[in-house]
């Protein structure tokens, strides 16, 4: 009890979410490397590599097709902030990285903001950042999905398409909920 | 093919290096904190670690110096083919001043063409030459016996000695010839390097 009482007061953690999506992740086991749900902590000078090699990279795709380095993710601080932010940088020579609407290719940067869609080749990972106190240290958390993350992708194919083009509410899955009229199922 | 022309075909294909000249300087040390420091050093295109640490890849010999302390990482910015370099602080307790701006533990800036930085005594000024490979780049390492970034009004000042840790170089003045001759000193002169940088490597 004494130790409780007189330990020092922990700081909350930044914790960066990463929810993915394979098409092929049962078929292919492309992520049978990683642990989901297992948070991890990482010092805040570190460089997380994200990629094929094992050797390098602190999460692996079991994918011939991803770069051996795909991209790194690090933490850094704006001038006078008191959290942490987070920046990606593509290392693939052979693919572009998507991060929401903006194409990076080989060697180029951007910040993250707390929420967004990044994507290569048929890969796409949701980054949610929860802010945290520390600034020596931050986890990361991965989450696999079972759903594709992309509106555009959730249109299943083989369901049929109306003449007029349009779309009935019923047809679409997204990843929150949505209020329906059980009536229109 | 002759051996002179097959020669000749695979140095064309060879890219060049982006160079960054560093000089570097201690007041009271002189030469002997960069007792570790090779003359030339070839590095990929991940960080490269400055610090006291075993591993950092530029090692400083100076007890107030972080394991870490700052990191020289290079990318590229959108629509660029010469590699830029961003320094970000790894320390925690000290300061690194990155032409004129303070940044702390995290913190990180882009450099311009020409830089000058100073962090725990050191001054530190680095010229970038572009070089059109984006595999590696190379360090090429001067000492300097003399001051690399002064205040020009020195008289100023009561202790000489500790100008560089606890105040901002606020401007450049006489300086060692060749490497920072063409900066003049003042704020706006700072802005138009990083403009020129710019300029230079969209041409």
């Amino acid at each position: 009890m004494s130790n409780f009482e007189d330990a020092d007061t922990e700081e909350t953690v930044t914790c960066l979410q990463m929810t993915v999506y394979h098409p092929g992740q049962l078929q292919r086991g492309v992520f049978q490397s990683i642990r989901f749900y297992n948070r991890e902590k990482f010092s805040s000078i570190e460089v997380l590599k994200f990629g094929r090699n094992s050797n390098i990279c602190h999460y692996t795709f079991q994918d011939k097709q991803v770069s051996r380095v795909q991209f790194a993710l690090q933490p850094f601080k704006q001038v006078n902030s008191s959290v942490l932010s987070f920046e990606i940088k593509n290392m693939s020579k052979k693919t572009s990285l998507i991060v929401d609407n903006q194409e990076l290719g080989y060697l180029n940067k951007i910040d993250l903001p707390y929420r967004c869609m990044v994507r290569f080749g048929e890969y796409q990972f949701l980054l949610e950042k929860e802010d945290g106190e520390s600034v020596d240290s931050f986890e990361t958390q991965l989450i696999l999905s079972s759903r594709p993350l992309l509106q555009e992708n959730n249109w299943p194919p083989q369901n049929p398409i109306p003449e007029d083009g349009g779309y009935s509410s019923y047809l679409t899955e997204s990843i929150s909920p949505t209020e329906m009229d059980e009536n229109e199922l | 093919m002759s051996d002179v022309s097959r020669q000749s075909r695979i140095s064309s294909m060879e890219r060049s290096l982006t160079v960054l000249q560093v000089s570097l300087y201690h007041p009271t040390l002189g030469s002997a904190a960069f007792a570790n420091v090779p003359r030339q050093l070839q590095h990929d295109i991940s960080r490269l670690l400055v610090g006291r640490g075993q591993d950092a890849h530029l090692r400083l010999q100076l007890p107030q110096l972080s394991r870490h302390h700052l990191s020289l990482e290079p990318y590229l910015e959108k629509g660029h083919t010469l590699l830029a370099f961003c320094l970000k602080v790894l320390s925690r307790k000290s300061c690194v001043w990155v032409n004129g701006l303070p940044l702390r533990y995290l913190e990180q800036a882009p450099l311009s063409t020409t830089n000058r930085i100073s962090f725990s005594g050191i001054q530190m000024a680095v010229h970038i030459e572009g070089g059109a490979s984006l595999e590696a780049f190379v360090c090429s390492f001067h000492f300097s016996p003399s001051p690399l970034i002064y205040r020009p009004k020195a008289e100023e000042t009561d202790e000489w000695e500790n100008i560089f840790e606890e105040e901002p170089p606020q401007a450049l003045g006489e300086l060692t010839p060749g490497l920072l001759g063409s900066l003049h000193g003042s704020s706006q002169t700072q802005t138009a390097v990083s403009s020129q940088a710019l300029e230079e490597d969209q041409k």
